[in-house]
């Protein structure tokens, strides 16, 4: 059961019988239709004239104060609400569906994607604490908001059949605070993603072949690239700018309060609606290639770590760079440094007591 | 019948259980006797104690540059979370009317949603450090991790709830903190009465032997 507090029967009978008064007043104020053209439609030409259809912006009196408060009617707002739930909302779930599916399809034909040789033990290292707190940071607030926007985008039609319409009222409630919440800090995390990794992402030369070669997905032999390659760098930048997009739009829409139109938060939240759809879908991309897609690649964002069999497969050129500098470190030193000995509290304890 | 053992007696257990085990702690930790210091004195106890207890809000220099994010994630998590607890008007509300009779001025409402969003992100970058970082992860129990989901969660709920229209987020929110305040006292949550304490005791035994730590 659940309990609104907000009682608003009574204001809205107030609202209604004023309305009334009004529409008998206007009616009577209309002027006489033209020679030949005789309305059958009572009171059809105050409302042709509150819901502007002959496109003349027709704003009205008010003592309230502030933009559109001088419109009655937004026709422009009803054609955001019929594409929002006509357009948006199942052209969105298709695409993801799709994209779901494209990458599901693409692990059972192509499988794990291995390393030639497999992986060697031989780590270097790739990413720091700092980076890979950043990462993790956008990822997890990036998700509680791609989960909780789906909510609020397609719950109408997916959620209410299975839940019903009070649980998915107070589940929708739930997710728009909490997505309201958490936006400004996915655009805190994106901005510390942009100056953490943006110096490693300029592209340079030799990316143009990795995108004809389709990251390696077209034709024969290997792709070259650097620290990060083509593949890489285009998420970096789609994530940046999408993030931006989705981030500004947002405070578009969560601030009100700040004197936009109606007309701009209803383009705000397209754009939002449209560049969240492609980040999420492009997204289930990269949490799939970075986790059970690519053999060796999670490891980066998990131990900081990577394996240089995985560095030659993948970034060619920063591989030539380890080896020439001596990058590489033993399998034991890595599980020197990720404390696998330390873990083993009763031998350091007695080597301690030993004085070793 | 959930919502009453949730506003009723469930809430005054957990209340219960959280004075009584914070008391209980803090007794033994000053009842524990420990071994008379014999040695002579070379320098001022109290003030060793009074410095530690300051000058430990700040890190050491020499280890400043490695932990820098966990000290700005600290005091974000920490601030906001101080913030929201005693200044959000829910909260202040809640303590006038339900505990202590009286309450103060409370944040306003722009003030309160930039205090929890600096309290989410300090806190999962607190826990991202805690699992990332080689050494971090090592000397984390399953405390430290219980302590911190189990507070995000408290939050989380809070911030579900904001809008005031369903009773059920609120009852929500009201659940996940008995379960808090009932594991409060025995983990390492406990920190937040005993870094005082701690501090000044440690500063006091540095004092007395003229350590400058």
């Amino acid at each position: 059961m659940i309990h609104r507090e907000s009682d608003v029967r009574i204001p809205t009978l107030l609202l209604l019988m004023c309305m009334l008064f009004l529409q008998f007043q206007v009616h009577a104020a209309d002027p006489p239709p033209p020679p030949g053209m005789v309305s059958t439609v009572p009171g059809a030409e105050l409302w042709r004239k509150v819901r502007q259809r002959d496109g003349k912006s027709t704003d009205g009196i008010s003592q309230v104060k502030g933009v559109d408060a001088g419109i009655l009617i937004n026709t422009q707002g009803d054609r955001w609400a019929r594409f929002r739930i006509n357009k948006l909302s199942p052209y969105g779930s298709i695409a993801l569906a799709v994209v779901f599916l494209v990458i599901v399809l693409f692990f059972v034909l192509r499988g794990k994607i291995g390393i030639d040789g497999g992986l060697s033990g031989r780590m270097v290292h790739r990413f720091s604490d700092y980076e890979r707190i950043v990462h993790w940071t956008l990822a997890i607030v990036f998700i509680f908001l791609a989960i909780t926007g789906l909510i609020l985008l397609l719950g109408r039609p997916l959620l209410i059949p299975l839940l019903g319409k009070e649980a998915f009222s107070l589940l929708a409630s739930a997710g728009k605070e909490g997505h309201n919440l958490f936006g400004p800090i996915f655009l805190i995390s994106l901005l510390m993603m942009l100056f953490s990794f943006v110096r490693r992402n300029i592209y340079e030369k030799g990316d143009l072949t990795w995108l004809l070669k389709g990251g390696g997905f077209i034709g024969e032999g290997h792709v070259s690239g650097g620290f990060f390659n083509m593949g890489e760098k285009t998420w970096y930048w789609i994530v940046i700018l999408i993030g931006l997009l989705i981030s500004i739009s947002g405070l578009v829409l969560v601030m009100p309060n700040f004197g936009q139109s109606r007309i701009i938060m209803e383009i705000s939240h397209v754009l939002h609606v449209l560049g969240a759809v492609v980040l999420i879908a492009v997204s289930i991309g990269h949490m799939y290639l970075g986790s059970f897609g690519t053999e060796g690649t999670a490891e980066g964002m998990k131990t900081g770590y990577v394996d240089i069999n995985w560095v030659e497969a993948h970034h060619d050129r920063w591989a030539k760079e380890c080896h020439e500098k001596n990058l590489v470190i033993s399998a034991e030193e890595y599980a020197r440094i990720l404390g696998k000995k330390a873990e083993s509290g009763e031998l350091l304890a007695t080597e301690q007591e030993q004085g070793k | 019948m959930i919502k009453s053992l949730i506003d009723g007696p469930l809430w005054y257990f957990s209340l219960a259980v959280f004075c009584i085990g914070v008391l209980w702690q803090l007794a033994r930790i000053v009842f524990t006797a420990g071994k008379t210091d014999l040695s002579v004195a070379r320098g001022s106890a109290g003030s060793g104690a009074w410095r530690n207890i300051f000058t430990r809000f700040l890190p050491r220099k020499e280890i400043a540059p490695q932990i820098g994010i966990q000290i700005v994630a600290g005091y974000m998590f920490h601030l906001g979370l101080f913030a929201l607890l005693f200044f959000a008007a829910p909260h202040v509300l809640f303590l006038e009317e339900h505990i202590l009779g009286f309450g103060w001025t409370a944040m306003p409402h722009w003030a309160f949603i930039v205090a929890s969003q600096f309290a989410f992100l300090g806190l999962i970058i607190l826990w991202l450090r805690r699992m990332l970082n080689s050494v971090g992860r090592l000397i984390s129990t399953l405390d430290d991790h219980i302590a911190a989901i189990l507070t995000f969660i408290v939050m989380l709920t809070g911030c579900f709830a904001l809008l005031k229209g369903f009773s059920e987020l609120r009852l929500l929110h009201r659940f996940t903190v008995e379960l808090l305040l009932i594991y409060f006292p025995f983990s390492c949550l406990m920190h937040a009465f005993t870094f005082i304490p701690s501090r000044a005791f440690t500063g006091a035994w540095f004092g007395r032997r003229g350590i400058d730590a």
